[in-house]
């Protein structure tokens, strides 16, 4: 079954994306990277063309024009934030600035980013007002709702069945079955699973530190402070939205996670119990 | 919507899956017909001179890892340019299109292997192939495929297609 199918990759959101369907749809892919590209502009922290440097630089309370795709992602953002009393947080572009993982962006030192989720309100499917400075970071869920949309796209163009991987936040679609390799926290390679009509993410920080003053800190953030996790979480849903964004819920505080999980029809795939199975 | 599945697989299983060789998504002749449809390109082959080198280094920050230059010049004035990096564990081939003033289209991916087995680590997991594919499983964990956890970084191919750029307006864009 997969010698007939067409594999291309593009650098497109930081990492490397993959796209695979059967020969006979191969034209699906080109409209399915374009989705991925243009999601990747609108929502990108570094630069300045984005949605979310219009966000950075709008005065209080005033209305901004937005994609329709950074809408969908900001209002999922914002359900996952009050269903993990906040756990799930994309408001945290402050610390992460602070930290060095995210760069400097213009005008960073002109505000008091005081903002949180509670202060984004999304008034139409084109505008969004946030009533205080809040530096927004999209990096724990855009990747999976991209990986969504070009899914759809493939769909919508005809692919029967197919794949697509934005660097291990992935899903599979139709009659098709993929072997995934889980990676450890400490990178070697664990578990492998074969999954269908899925969406799978990682994530993992054990080896993305960097020392902040005294302390050591990490890209994944719970009130404020760097949550240091010494294993790697995967999280198995039918979107890779969910999945993506999860696995932060999954690594700052397992047991929100635990409780939400279900209700998003999603799982948490336990890696000890995957082991001892080998 | 359909219930998600998944198994785990055993391991016995998984070495006849692990693909035999590092992924190819593209040879250099499919790129070309994908970014430029039915046109016709000239190959454009260039060796830079130490002063260009140079020059590409300075507005770049980056050296060519080769100075030959693989260009094809397309039929409606836009380039062709297959280039390589290297990065921490992977050797990655790609090909960028820029429009005929220069501008970048677009920028896939040829094809992405390890250049050591770096990334598989585990000592006893690697055990597990020894006699039925020594060698060919070591390719496996720096592939993009089907691996997920510790997000694969594009920076290497960000900073290459940055020297790229450097290297069309050194080298080509007065051709």
């Amino acid at each position: 079954m997969h010698d007939q199918m067409v594999r291309r990759c593009r650098p497109i959101l930081g990492t490397f994306v993959e796209i695979a369907v059967p020969e006979a749809a191969a034209a699906s892919i080109d409209p399915a990277f374009a989705r991925i590209e243009h999601i990747h502009a609108r929502m990108s922290f570094h630069s300045e063309d984005s949605d979310l440097a219009a966000l950075r630089r709008a005065r209080p309370d005033s209305s901004v024009h937005v994609d329709s795709a950074t809408i969908g992602v900001l209002r999922l953002a914002k359900d996952l934030y009050h269903q993990t009393d906040g756990v799930f947080d994309a408001a945290v572009g402050r610390q992460l600035v602070e930290w060095g993982f995210l760069p400097q962006p213009a005008g960073y030192r002109d505000k008091e980013w005081i903002g949180g989720m509670p202060d984004v309100e999304i008034l139409d499917e084109a505008h969004v007002s946030i009533s205080r400075a809040t530096l927004l970071d999209l990096g724990g869920i855009a990747k999976g709702y991209a990986v969504d949309c070009a899914v759809e796209t493939l769909l919508e163009a005809g692919a029967p069945s197919g794949i697509v991987n934005a660097g291990g936040d992935l899903r599979v679609f139709g009659e098709w079955e993929e072997i995934v390799h889980l990676r450890e926290a400490d990178e070697t390679l664990g578990a492998s699973l074969a999954i269908r009509n899925a969406a799978l993410a990682s994530s993992s920080n054990l080896h993305n530190r960097r020392q902040h003053r005294t302390h050591a800190t990490s890209p994944h953030v719970l009130g404020e402070a760097p949550v240091l996790a010494g294993d790697a979480v995967t999280v198995i849903a039918e979107r890779c939205v969910i999945a993506d964004a999860m696995t932060k819920v999954a690594i700052a505080c397992p047991t929100t996670a635990g409780r939400v999980l279900a209700t998003l029809n999603a799982e948490l795939i336990d890696r000890r119990a995957l082991g001892a199975t080998h | 919507m359909a219930q998600f599945s998944y198994r785990i697989i055993p391991l016995a299983a998984l070495a006849l899956a692990v693909p035999a060789q590092a992924t190819v998504y593209l040879t250099v002749e499919q790129a070309q017909n994908q970014m430029f449809p039915r046109q016709s390109l000239t190959p454009q082959f260039r060796t830079l001179t130490a002063e260009q080198v140079a020059a590409i280094r300075k507005a770049s920050g980056e050296s060519p890892l080769s100075r030959d230059l693989r260009a094809w010049r397309a039929a409606d004035g836009g380039w062709f340019i297959v280039d390589e990096v290297v990065g921490k564990h992977e050797f990655i081939t790609y090909a960028v299109s820029l429009d005929s003033s220069g501008a970048i289209r677009d920028v896939e991916i040829l094809d992405y292997r390890e250049a050591y087995g770096g990334q598989v680590r585990d000592p006893r997991w690697r055990q597990q192939f020894v006699g039925k594919r020594a060698g060919q499983s070591l390719k496996l964990g720096g592939e993009i495929r089907n691996v997920s956890g510790a997000t694969l970084s594009c920076k290497h191919i960000t900073d290459g297609v940055r020297r790229v750029l450097a290297t069309y307006a050194v080298a080509l864009a007065h051709a």
